[in-house]
């Protein structure tokens, strides 16, 4: 059985975001990582490994400063890396996207595949059951948990009165939400193996898979809006004048 | 805020992609693991048995050494994981410390080959901790007359004497004790449950509060005959570990700094007096200054001696140097950094105090500041100058 985990590099969540020129300006972005949903579909893609055996292969699409992450994911145990060189990421759309990941699941024959629910930058959420859809796979979304039950998997998600268990057999595709565990910390056992190991290119043209024209333009980015600065009050006397910010700005009393 | 390591002169950009990840493996666990946990630590005077696990289960212990279930990293990787173990707490890095380079080291070095099978497997996976006697009560600076004696007795050793200021010592499974045998230093490995051996804990630290320290007592202590260190007599033994630990200190002691910099840094841009940030009078921006230029040099020194390490071009003088300068200005950038915090600046909120009283100690073990003076000085003259006596 081969595994297949759909990984993503985004800013890591505690990077400074700048804008430039309309557009995120990633040369600033002191620190790239994996998404962290990714980060949950990768460790229980490693537990699923564990008790079912079977090969993990850790697949992403985007430029070159991706290799690290694959590096990283073999780091803690994936088998095999692949790289879907894709410089212009940003100007594709989500669709494209899909068929870029979709062709490659193909390529590893990876039958069960994991992925985070959405992405930490684009928080589009689509990836999973897109790849789904494209590969003609059954798809869970919001998993938490995947257990292997002999004809096929069992993955928790939310349900409206708490959790339900859904059963599926391969091909079938998890995205996740927070998962149980935390991903695991790489040891200096793999970090050297993982250095060892090849990185697989694979190019648009090598996929071979018309991913058409995007359908989606992005005029431009900006920046949230920055915070107001806080009103301070002191003293008794100012009381009636909170309570009437409180009312009528606030909208909170 | 998340901690920024200073890197003005992106030093870490020579790393190798490998040094990198082990750099940030060690990160991680000092964010994730060390940094919540260490006040609580430092209160109780515990070290934390779970970073004893975690320790092990990363492959950090003895990281430089080949074999024996060693991780083999380079001594760049060493220093590396020296100084984000160390801007997490200096106790924390002198566990790795005496345990890699001071109690595995030796057995690598000089061990028999039983020896390092039986040992260094179970040292490296942190299952056994190691800890290095050396210091007497009354000898410090000079352990060269030490007194701690060791007797053939035919069909075993019989050790008697007291080493003092022993990290792990009431922890360990494993002592290395160096002993004179006949007037001639030798290594011991002493085991936890041997006779006569018992190791009390020193009590009282206002620093390495989250490191244990311990006496060890030798009451006709009975040792077995294969537990004779084979291949090393004199000072070179114990100096040749202290070489090893006092390059990882040259680096440790570079994470204790970036961290008092980067809470200095955060503070004094947050911190509003006479209606401006600190950070905006020339005074506080001179302390800074001072402490990007100091660290920065202490990087590259840091740096270049470990290329020296990996290539074997070292001589112990210039580790000697790199250990005196960088422990000396990070002690310096913590009582800096201490001011720029004011009465703020005692609180355990903030990592200042305890970095300042953890590198006191810093100074003094591993061969006190002055006394790497006392070796420079010999190296540049020729002449010694540790003792009136020739
Ligand atoms: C927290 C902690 C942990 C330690 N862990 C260990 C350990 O694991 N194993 C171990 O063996 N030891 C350990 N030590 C001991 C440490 O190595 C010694 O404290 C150190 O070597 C200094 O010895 P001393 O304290 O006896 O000071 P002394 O040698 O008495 O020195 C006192 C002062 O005199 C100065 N001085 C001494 N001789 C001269 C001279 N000739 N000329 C000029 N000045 C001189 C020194 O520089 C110093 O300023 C530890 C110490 C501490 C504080």
């Amino acid at each position: 059985m081969t595994i297949a985990v759909l990984l993503k590099q985004v800013p890591d969540t505690t990077a400074k975001i700048s804008v430039n020129g309309g557009r995120v300006d990633e040369s600033a972005v002191s620190k790239w990582s994996f998404s962290p949903y990714d980060e949950y579909a990768l460790e229980a893609a490693l537990q699923l490994k564990e008790v079912a055996g079977g090969e993990l292969v850790a697949i992403t699409a985007g430029p070159a400063r991706c290799e690290k992450l694959l590096r990283d994911a073999a780091a803690v145990g994936a088998d095999t890396l692949v790289h879907i060189s894709a410089e212009n990421v940003n100007d594709l759309d989500s669709i494209q996207i899909q068929k870029l990941l979709a062709a490659a699941v193909e390529k590893s024959g990876a039958s069960v595949i994991f992925c985070g629910k959405q992405a930490a930058d684009t928080n589009a959420g689509s990836t999973g059951p897109g790849v789904a859809e494209l590969i003609g796979a059954s798809c869970v979304t919001l998993v938490s948990e995947v257990a292997a039950d002999g004809a096929g998997y069992t993955a928790t998600r939310p349900s409206s009165s708490g959790h339900e268990k859904v059963g599926v057999s391969a091909p079938c595709v998890f995205a996740f939400d927070k998962g149980l565990t935390e991903m695991r910390r790489p040891n200096v056992r793999g970090i050297m193996m993982a250095k060892k190991k090849p990185i697989e290119t694979w190019s648009v043209a090598y996929l071979g898979v018309d991913i058409g024209a995007s359908s989606v333009n992005i005029d431009s980015h900006s920046p949230p809006a920055e915070k107001p600065p806080g009103q301070k009050f002191e003293g008794a006397e100012s009381v009636s004048t909170v309570v009437g910010k409180l009312r009528d700005e606030a909208n909170v009393i | 805020m998340p901690y920024e390591a200073l890197d003005f002169y992106d030093v870490d950009s020579l790393l190798t992609e490998e040094e990198r990840m082990v750099r940030d493996m060690v990160r991680d666990f000092v964010d994730e693991d060390v940094i919540p946990k260490i006040e609580y630590a430092c209160r109780d005077g515990v070290f934390p048995d779970e970073w004893r696990v975690a320790l092990g289960e990363m492959g950090v212990l003895g990281a430089p050494l080949e074999g024996y279930g060693c991780s083999g990293l380079s001594y760049t990787a060493y220093g590396v994981i020296c100084r984000e173990l160390e801007r997490g707490d200096s106790g924390l890095r002198s566990f790795a410390s005496v345990q890699g380079s001071l109690a595995m080291y030796p057995i690598w070095d000089f061990g028999s080959e039983e020896q390092k099978q039986h040992y260094l497997p179970k040292m490296a996976s942190g299952e056994w901790i190691g800890c290095f006697g050396l210091t007497e009560p009354d000898y410090g600076s000079n352990p060269g007359d030490m007194i701690t004696k060791a007797e053939d007795m035919g069909g075993h050793y019989l050790l008697n004497g007291a080493k003092m200021w022993i990290t792990n010592g009431t922890i360990a499974q494993v002592a290395i004790v160096w002993a004179k045998l006949d007037g001639v230093i030798r290594g011991f490995i002493v085991e936890k449950d041997d006779p006569g051996f018992s190791a009390p804990e020193m009590k009282g630290k206002h620093s390495l509060k989250a490191s244990v320290t311990s006496e060890l007592v030798f009451q006709d202590c009975k040792i077995p005959k294969d537990r004779l260190l084979p291949n090393v007599e004199g000072l070179r033994g114990p100096f040749s570990c202290l070489n090893n630990a006092r390059y990882g200190i040259s680096w440790g002691a570079v994470g204790a700094a970036q961290a008092c910099f980067d809470s200095a840094r955060d503070y004094s841009l947050s911190r509003i007096q006479f209606t401006h940030p600190i950070a905006s009078y020339q005074l506080v921006q001179n302390k800074l200054s001072w402490m990007l230029r100091e660290i920065t040099k202490a990087q590259l020194l840091a740096y270049h001696l470990g290329q020296k390490k990996d290539a074997g071009t070292w001589i112990p003088e210039q580790i000697s140097l790199a250990k005196m300068n960088n422990v000396d200005i990070a002690l310096e950038i913590a009582r800096e950094a201490r001011d720029i915090h004011g009465a703020n600046g005692i609180l355990d909120e903030y990592c200042i105090m305890r970095h300042m009283a953890n590198l006191e100690s810093v100074k003094t073990y591993e061969g006190t500041h002055d006394i790497h003076n006392l070796i420079l000085g010999r190296h540049i003259t020729g002449i010694q100058a540790f003792t009136r006596e020739l």
